[in-house]
């Protein structure tokens, strides 16, 4: 469903991403792992169209993701959930997440919508008006897991989506992740803690100094000498 | 950007120097002279902004009222305590350095370039209305005229030095020594430990706060020098022109010309604004028959060069080297 | 006494136009960081095509300032999109918008003066009669200045809090990335707030040309009120510009009162570099 193919990205004359190439099948659970600064957002921010990519191959569904602005992936059915959250913090809850729905029009569709993230994360029926930006970090990352799946996506990008949080919430977070996988939804998120991402995703890509340097199932990668090296420093 | 001087800059500023001393011997006539003095006033006072703006990154858009103090200090002084204008130019310079650390303690303090820059919009538009108020003292928009020239003198081998409005020679020769010293001062000033840090500062404020450099003084210290220079340019024109008016000496016109002059040249440079400077003096002077249509070309170039030529003519050769720009980090 | 109360009343009044002024130049920082020095123009422009359509082409003012007003929007989208759009990507994007403004600014007042010449034009006032209200006498013109500004602010505020466009904007000031993320074309919405911003000064205009003349250079000293406004209000907000306004309006008509009428921008000035000075986040607003 979504190909990544020869990603290079710059932030000014600096290279952060090298030849990057990785691969989303359907309703499927990806991890992009790596240790801080390996270019694991960056690969995110890429795919949103965040951060300009220099040279290589984005495809979604067939169509190129480098020609569409960021806000036209959202038409696209593509979602993402920023690092450190990032809601509307003047806002309330409910505008924050009808935000999400920004680019349907249908209100029957949208209402139907709300009902679905209601049952998903209760704290959004109960903390309606309450201004987002006064949240604890947990409460306002499930907002922002609402607001992103408000425009109904076939794929979501989750950058650091346990970035900062308390163990509870963690585990709250990954049960989330798991309903949305199970509603047929892909998912791609990046973490550094590589247990905690094999406990959820199907296959996996570690990143080191913005190149891949491994990949494959759960199994496989923590198994691998690499992923010893990259994080036990062995 | 500061790279050790080679040889080669030597001898082409030294070239430089020798063409514009031998100038007035090659062709005399007295028009030329008079776009010379204006572009090198000029050339000053963009060098001078530029320092500010260019190298230590404070956006300030209210400049021109240094010019205006200068100018009407310098202008008053001669006037009403009969002092000669050799001691009174330096005199207006340093009240318009005073001025400029008064306005500048505030303004340092500020991180919003938009607040930066409509408070030094204001404050410049505060000094114009001041002046053209205070008609007991300036004359006000009449205009203060009967400004004393700087007195002649005579120079051993070299003859009689004089300073009258059908004599530019050596109007032209202390309007190139002022320029030499401004150009010196700044150089000086930018390659001591000073400029190290204000151009670290403009580059990231944080890294350069860590290294424990009183940022907060150098800063000021570059805005009163800055000041300093504008006012020294002002004051040289009082005594060059003999009279002036609130609009002409501190009308918000003054900085647009000069924003037009540093942006045209390159802004950022050491030659950037020297460029800009004789290149709109003299394109403005071809243009008097177009009268009206000055301000406006000055407009569309300043728009033109921030869209098209962010770097200016200072840099036009490596324009065409220069990749495009990448997406930033966030 | 009643005469004093008639100057507030009057300040309240130009205040009030001060605040559509300022909350233009404060919905363009506000949503895009742009600081606008060619705001003072799209007035004058619109000042002009007021002038041009009532008096040169005897069109009704009921018709022609809504006419003038749609010609400006339009105007603004126009140079947002040629010239700020432009310049945003870029990394010294806040001094390049600035300095493109300003010479925008330099540019088109001139053109204007090329075009209309240097002579001062009125217009004559919509409403010529006088209304007493409680031994107060009123100009009929200038009560309907407040009633516009009233209707147009009432107007805006539904806007923004209740309207789709609204809440992108709002969303696009406050987190570009997550506006975008959501699927808000920030880029559209930038160039739709220019053009409102830009009529929010016809308006201005509009109501102002008959109490002052139009004239090329009407733009300039109307962007330095702006300036004081959004000062005042906290740059970027637009409530606070609106309380910036009328607040404006009230301590000039009191310090001219006090002084005399040269000063008048003086005070204006002094006020706002002490409110930078004090509370540089604005009267209203909060540090942040």
């Amino acid at each position: 469903m979504l190909e990544i193919e020869g990603l290079d990205v710059f932030y000014g004359d600096f290279q952060v991403l090298w030849d990057v190439s990785l691969t989303v099948g359907s309703a499927e659970v990806v991890a992009v792992l790596g240790p801080n600064g390996s270019g694991k957002s960056t690969v995110l921010k890429a795919i949103m169209g965040l951060t300009a990519a220099k040279r290589g191959r984005i495809t979604f569904e067939g169509h190129d993701l480098r020609r569409v602005p960021t806000h036209g992936k959202v038409d696209l059915g593509i979602s993402m959930v920023l690092e450190r959250r990032r809601l509307f913090g003047a806002m309330s809850v409910q505008e924050n997440v009808l935000l999400g729905a920004y680019s349907c029009r249908d209100k029957a569709e949208i209402a139907r919508r709300l009902e679905w993230v209601e049952s998903l994360f209760p704290i959004i029926a109960e903390r309606r008006g309450q201004e987002a930006g006064r949240m604890s970090g947990g409460e306002q990352q499930m907002v922002a897991i609402a607001r992103s799946l408000m425009s109904k996506p076939r794929l979501l990008l989750m950058d650091e989506p346990f970035l900062g949080l308390a163990p509870r919430i963690v585990h709250q977070i990954l049960d989330i992740i798991r309903k949305i996988h199970a509603e047929g939804i892909s998912v791609v998120f990046n973490e550094q803690n590589v247990q905690l991402s094999f406990g959820l995703s199907d296959r996996g890509y570690l990143l080191e100094s913005g190149r891949v340097v491994l990949s494959g199932t759960g199994d496989e990668m923590l198994s691998s000498d690499v992923v010893r090296r990259v994080y036990l420093g062995g | 950007m500061f790279k050790p001087l080679t040889l080669r800059t030597y001898l082409l500023v030294a070239a430089l120097i020798a063409l514009a001393l031998a100038l007035p011997h090659v062709i005399d006539d007295s028009y030329l002279l008079h776009l010379m003095i204006l572009s090198i006033i000029f050339a000053i006072f963009a060098s001078a902004w530029n320092l500010v703006t260019g190298f230590a990154g404070l956006k300030t858009f209210g400049h021109h009222a240094f010019f205006g103090i200068g100018a009407y200090a310098s202008a008053l002084l001669g006037i009403n305590l009969g002092l000669s204008p050799w001691l009174t130019i330096w005199l207006a310079a340093v009240i318009a350095a005073l001025a400029g650390v008064f306005i500048g303690t505030p303004i340092l303090r500020i991180r919003s370039m938009p607040h930066v820059a409509i408070v030094t919009l204001a404050f410049a538009e505060i000094v114009r209305i001041t002046i053209s108020n205070l008609q007991g003292i300036t004359r006000g928009e009449l205009g203060l005229w009967g400004i004393p020239a700087f007195e002649g003198f005579m120079l051993p081998l070299i003859g009689e030095v004089v300073f009258n409005p059908s004599v530019k020679l050596w109007y032209y020769y202390l309007a190139l020594g002022l320029l030499l010293l401004s150009i010196g001062l700044i150089a000086l000033m930018m390659r001591s430990k000073v400029g190290l840090a204000v151009v670290a500062m403009r580059d990231g404020e944080d890294a350069a706060e860590s290294l424990g450099i009183n940022l907060a003084r150098f800063k000021l210290l570059v805005f009163g020098v800055s000041a300093f220079l504008v006012g020294l340019a002002g004051a040289f024109y009082a005594h060059y022109v003999s009279i002036l008016t609130p609009m002409a000496a501190v009308g918000p016109d003054l900085i647009i010309l000069v924003i037009a002059m540093v942006l045209v040249g390159g802004l950022g440079t050491f030659s950037g604004p020297i460029i800009g400077a004789f290149v709109l003096t003299f394109l403005g002077e071809s243009l008097r028959v177009l009268d009206d249509y000055r301000l406006l070309i000055y407009g569309a170039l300043i728009i033109l060069s921030i869209m098209f030529m962010p770097r200016g003519l200072a840099t036009i050769g490596s324009f065409f080297r220069r990749r495009p720009a990448e997406a930033r980090a966030d | 006494m009643t005469i004093f109360l008639e100057q507030i009343i009057n300040g309240i009044i130009i205040g009030s136009m001060y605040a559509l002024i300022g909350s233009g130049i404060a919905l363009i920082y506000g949503t895009m960081r742009v600081l606008n020095l060619a705001h003072g123009e799209f007035y004058m422009m619109g000042g002009y095509l007021v002038f041009f359509l009532v008096v040169a082409y005897a069109v009704p003012p009921w018709l022609a300032i809504p006419i003038a007003i749609a010609a400006i929007f339009v105007l603004g989208m126009l140079v947002q999109r040629l010239t700020i759009a432009y310049l945003l990507p870029r990394e010294e994007w806040a001094f390049a918008t600035i300095a493109a403004t300003l010479g925008l600014s330099i540019f088109l007042q001139n053109l204007a003066l090329i075009l209309f010449g240097e002579q001062f034009q009125s217009i004559p006032y919509y409403l010529p009669g006088v209304v007493e209200i409680a031994g107060l006498r009123l100009p009929q013109q200038r009560l309907l200045m407040l009633v516009v500004a009233v209707i147009t602010i009432a107007i805006m505020t539904f806007v923004l809090a209740k309207t789709r466009f609204g809440w992108a904007l709002r969303a696009t000031s406050q987190d570009k990335d997550a506006a975008a993320v959501v699927g808000i074309p920030a880029a559209r919405i930038y160039t739709l707030t220019f053009g409102i911003a830009a009529a929010l000064g016809c308006i201005a205009a509009a109501m102002l040309a008959p109490i002052y003349a139009v004239n090329p250079w009407m733009g300039m000293p109307v962007l330095f009120k702006g300036f004081v406004v959004v000062i005042l209000g906290g740059l970027g907000s637009f409530p606070g510009a609106i309380v910036g306004g009328i607040l404006l309006g009230i301590v000039e008509a009191v310090g001219v009162q006090v002084t005399s009428s040269e000063w008048r921008d003086v005070i204006a000035f002094g006020l706002m570099i002490l409110v930078i000075w004090v509370r540089p986040w604005g009267l209203f607003g909060k540090p942040r």
